[in-house]
Order: structure tokens, then C-alpha cells, then sequence
């Protein structure tokens, strides 16, 4: 039988309440026609080149996706950003939070895993001149530059979270997508991890299962995240079925 | 865009390769039209401190990092593993002005992993092509840039002071390099150092086959700056070993 994942939808809710209770936040739609020069294999910025730094290691960061079911709760095409926007940031270096909301279809307990992490490394598709971004999903941390001379030219939210909108939007499960970008002050971004960092836990237990040749409960370090969803509970029963069936062959 | 320049700069301990890579990294920075980094492939992080940049973290800090997660028990997928590294060697460029010093730290020590390393010399690699010159400063062999940084470099340059020993390990690293295949170059030659006078250099250059570069004598502004302690990135632009370094640089067409 196959049955639709669901592993996100509360950190959803209070994403949503934490984004409500901010004040001056602005929301744009994602233009399918804002067009940004492609960065190329030289896309590197340098300090010296830098006009905006974004969740470097040194400041807080928060990087996160999360996927539903339910389309109708994700506001499709629509950029969020609490904080100031790139070109008002000229020389800084600023906390960074960025949520990627997707809603999708046909996440099943077989194809889940795989899916996220396709869903996952789709912004490494993103090349825009001027803009690096070094990631580390495992952590949830996104560290970003962006070039002066991009700066200058206007690279703003808006850009950086339309181009996000389109990429993912080829991908055929994907129905609608959203993006909440966090640049108001460390704090803020302290209270979106602490918000998402059940999802941190739950891919952690995805990664595992994923990995495994022995699934005994008993000595997992995830066993506490499993214990309260039934969905990774149902994915890691069908990895299960999945590894008998190759046992018998 | 023209195609990454990779420099490789060998030779026996303590002929002054270090000193010859501060200062051409000194050279290729000057302009800031280039991006530049150089790479720190001694175990003593000999060029950092030439240049006078603190290292806070190394290539080889990251590796056991990793490999201690992986002993944990805590692994990922590639993946995952290739982003972090990625993440964490960027952020172990200490970016100066003008160029990024990558220092790569103590060789790795028992145990087998090459997956790690394999991953690493990758990233290193997809960096390195992000810039338009790299400079590598090794250890005395060739091998070990081969093993820990890059196979292909474009131009090989070894250093030797007047002595027949020095010569003789840089006609040896030749050997390794072409005979062996060791490292893919495209040009090979030799840099002398310490050498008193043109027909010192001259006497040299008829015991060897490979191309002269160019040649360092004793500079009164090297030795002052070595004396004080000084960086050698701080020497100025004029004294005579850095206009032999600007001659040997547009030599390799690494600077006009």
C-alpha cells in the first residue's frame, strides 16, 4: 500500500507563526522573468570582491526545506523576506535565514528519502554572476557572498528567491514553492533553527536509515525522532520489507 | 577567460623555495586584477609564515575531522560529505589582500581512507579552477603534490641553491616528474638561488638540461627582513630579487 509521507508539517506552523510575529517583512512574487547573468565556472567571491556576506561561519545561519502534501498551505511563487534586503547591506555581514516551502505530491514511504534529497540539492544548480553560496545540510547552514559589483546591480531576495522558485518548479513533483529569507538580526535566526531543528533530526534519521544494513532500534541515536512519527516509522518498515526481499532473493 | 595557471615550486629543503614562492606570490598580487591563491603544501606552513599569515585551520585538520566522525561512526553519504568539505575548505582560505594562502597541513598518518582524500583533492582541484593562478609550494619531492594536491600543474619550477646537492635533487625531481609521470606539466625550469655572480650561474647552467629561469643573489632586503622577523610579502616591489622574480614570472607569461 503505498502511503504519502508527511514528516514537516508542524515545523511548517511554527515557521509560519515565527514569520507572523516579526514586523517589517515584505513579500514579493517570484518573476519568471527577472533575468540575472549566470555566474560560470569562475564564480568565486573574495573578500576583496565582497559586498555582502550572509551567514558566514562566524554569524548565525539557518538553511532549511520542507515539503507538504498539503499544496494549499504553501503560497505559491511568493518571496517573504524579515530583514533588509541585499542592496540596502552594502559591506555587511549578516545573519541568514532561508526556508524553502514546497508543496509536493506522491512522497511515499519508497521514494521519500530520495526525494528530498533531490529536492535538497537543487540549489546547487543555482549560478548567478556574483553570488557563492557554500552549504552544509547536515548542519542546515548556508554561507553566502555576494559580489560588489552584484550588489551594485541591484542582486536582491527577489532575485535570489525567484531563480529558487523556477529551479524548482522544473522538478515535475513539485506543485508550489515558496521562500522565507531571514535577515534581521541574529536572534531571529537563533529562533528559526531552534524551529527547524526537528527537521535537522528527522533527515539525520532519514541519512541513517538510508545507510543502514541493520536496522535494530535499540542502539539507534534517532530512535526518539522515529518514536514520534509514524512516517519514518512507515519508511524504515518498507526499507525493511525492501532489505528481506533482497535477502530471499 | 583564459584557462587556470597552476604553478608548482619544488626542490631540495632549505634551497629557499619558500622564500621564492612568498615572493612571487608577492608579484602576482600586486595587481589585484588576478585572482590568486596559493597553496601551502608543506607539512611547516613554511609559506604562511613568509607571508605572514596565521593559519587557523588546515586541509589536513578538516581530513581527521572527517575521519574521526567517520570512526564514530557518524557518517554520510558522498554527497553530503563532499558538501561539507567543500564548506570547510573555504572556509580554511585566509583570504589576504590580493590573494587566498590554502595551507594543507601535516601529511596524513596511519590508516587508509582514501575516499577522504580522494574527496578533498577533488575539492581542492574545483577550487584551484576557480582562480587564475595557483601557486603551490611543496614539500622536497614531487610525489607528494601528485598524492595530496594536484597531478597537473602548468608550469614545474624547481629551486636549487649553488650546491652540486641541490642541483642534483632538482635534476632528480625532473627525472621523477617526466620519467615517472610523477606530475603532467607543461614546461619545466630552474630557479637558482643564493648565487654570487652571473658566471657562478652560467658554470651551473652547463651542468644541467634544464632551463634557467632565472637567478637570486643574496639581497640585503631578504636578509633584513628574514633578520627582523618581517614577512617577506612586506619587501619592496624594487629590490633586485623581486625584479629577477617579475622577469622569471613574465618568463611563464604569468604576468605581462
Amino acid at each position: 500500500m503505498t502511503v504519502a509521507v508527511e514528516l514537516f508539517t508542524e515545523i511548517i506552523s511554527a515557521v509560519r507563526g515565527l514569520v507572523a510575529g516579526t514586523s517589517g517583512r515584505r513579500s514579493w512574487t517570484a518573476g519568471k522573468d527577472l533575468s540575472w547573468p549566470r555566474g560560470g565556472k569562475r564564480n568565486i567571491v573574495l573578500k576583496e570582491d565582497m559586498g555582502l556576506e550572509l551567514g558566514s561561519p562566524l554569524k548565525e545561519s539557518v538553511s532549511c526545506l520542507l515539503w507538504t502534501h498539503d499544496i494549499n498551505s504553501i503560497e505559491d511563487g511568493i518571496i517573504t523576506l524579515v530583514g533588509p534586503d541585499f542592496p540596502e547591506c552594502m559591506g555587511q555581514s549578516l545573519p541568514f535565514g532561508k526556508v524553502v516551502l514546497v508543496g509536493v505530491e506522491g512522497f511515499t514511504q519508497d521514494n521519500a528519502y530520495d526525494r528530498h534529497r533531490e529536492l535538497d540539492f537543487l540549489r546547487y544548480s543555482i549560478d548567478l554572476k556574483g553570488f557563492m553560496m557554500r552549504s552544509v545540510s547536515q548542519y542546515m547552514r548556508e554561507w553566502c557572498r555576494i559580489s560588489v559589483e552584484a550588489v551594485r546591480q541591484g542582486f536582491s531576495v527577489r532575485i535570489l528567491g525567484s531563480a529558487l522558485i523556477n529551479l524548482f518548479h522544473e522538478t515535475p513533483f513539485v506543485k508550489r514553492v515558496e521562500v522565507i529569507c531571514l535577515t534581521s538580526s541574529p536572534g531571529d535566526v537563533v529562533r528559526l533553527r531552534e524551529i527547524t531543528s526537528p527537521a535537522e533530526r528527522i533527515i539525520a534519521a532519514m541519512n541513517k536509515m538510508a545507510g543502514e544494513f541493520d536496522y535494530d532500534c535499540t542502539s539507534c541515536d534517532y530512535r526518539d525522532v522515529c518514536d514520534e512519527s509514524d512516517a519514518l516509522r512507515g519508511m524504515r518498515d518498507r526499507l525493511v520489507e525492501r532489505q528481506k526481499g533482497v535477502d530471499i532473493g | 577567460m583564459a584557462d587556470t595557471k597552476i604553478v608548482a615550486v619544488c626542490g631540495k629543503g632549505g634551497v629557499g623555495k619558500t622564500s621564492i614562492s612568498a615572493l612571487m606570490v608577492r608579484k602576482l598580487s600586486e595587481s589585484h586584477l588576478l585572482k590568486i591563491l596559493a597553496i601551502d603544501a608543506d607539512p611547516a606552513v613554511g609559506l604562511a609564515l613568509s607571508l605572514g599569515v596565521p593559519v587557523r585551520k588546515t586541509v589536513d585538520d578538516i581530513r581527521k575531522r572527517l575521519i574521526a566522525k567517520i570512526q564514530k561512526g557518524d557518517a554520510a553519504g558522498n554527497r553530503e560529505t563532499l558538501e561539507l568539505l567543500d564548506y570547510e575548505v573555504f572556509d580554511a582560505l585566509e583570504e589576504r589582500d590580493g590573494y587566498a594562502l590554502l595551507a594543507i597541513g601535516r601529511p596524513e598518518d596511519e590508516g587508509c581512507f582514501c575516499r577522504v582524500n580522494n574527496l578533498l583533492k577533488d575539492i581542492i582541484a574545483d577550487l584551484a579552477h576557480k582562480f587564475d593562478i595557483v601557486l603551490i609550494d611543496g614539500e622536497a619531492g614531487i610525489e607528494q603534490i601528485n598524492r595530496r594536491v594536484m597531478k597537473t600543474v602548468d608550469h614545474l619550477v624547481l629551486v636549487s641553491d649553488t650546491s652540486a646537492k641541490g642541483i642534483g635533487v632538482a635534476n632528480a625531481i625532473a627525472m621523477v616528474a617526466k620519467d615517472k609521470k610523477a606530475v603532467d606539466y607543461k614546461s619545466v625550469g630552474l630557479v637558482l638561488n643564493r648565487v654570487r655572480s652571473e658566471t657562478e650561474a652560467r658554470d651551473i647552467g652547463a651542468r644541467t638540461n634544464l632551463e634557467i629561469y632565472g637567478w637570486l643573489s643574496d639581497d640585503e632586503a631578504v636578509r633584513d627582513l628574514d633578520f627582523r622577523g618581517v614577512p617577506l610579502s612586506s619587501i619592496p616591489g624594487t629590490s633586485p630579487n623581486m625584479v629577477t622574480i617579475s622577469d622569471i614570472l613574465k618568463k611563464m607569461s604569468l604576468v605581462a
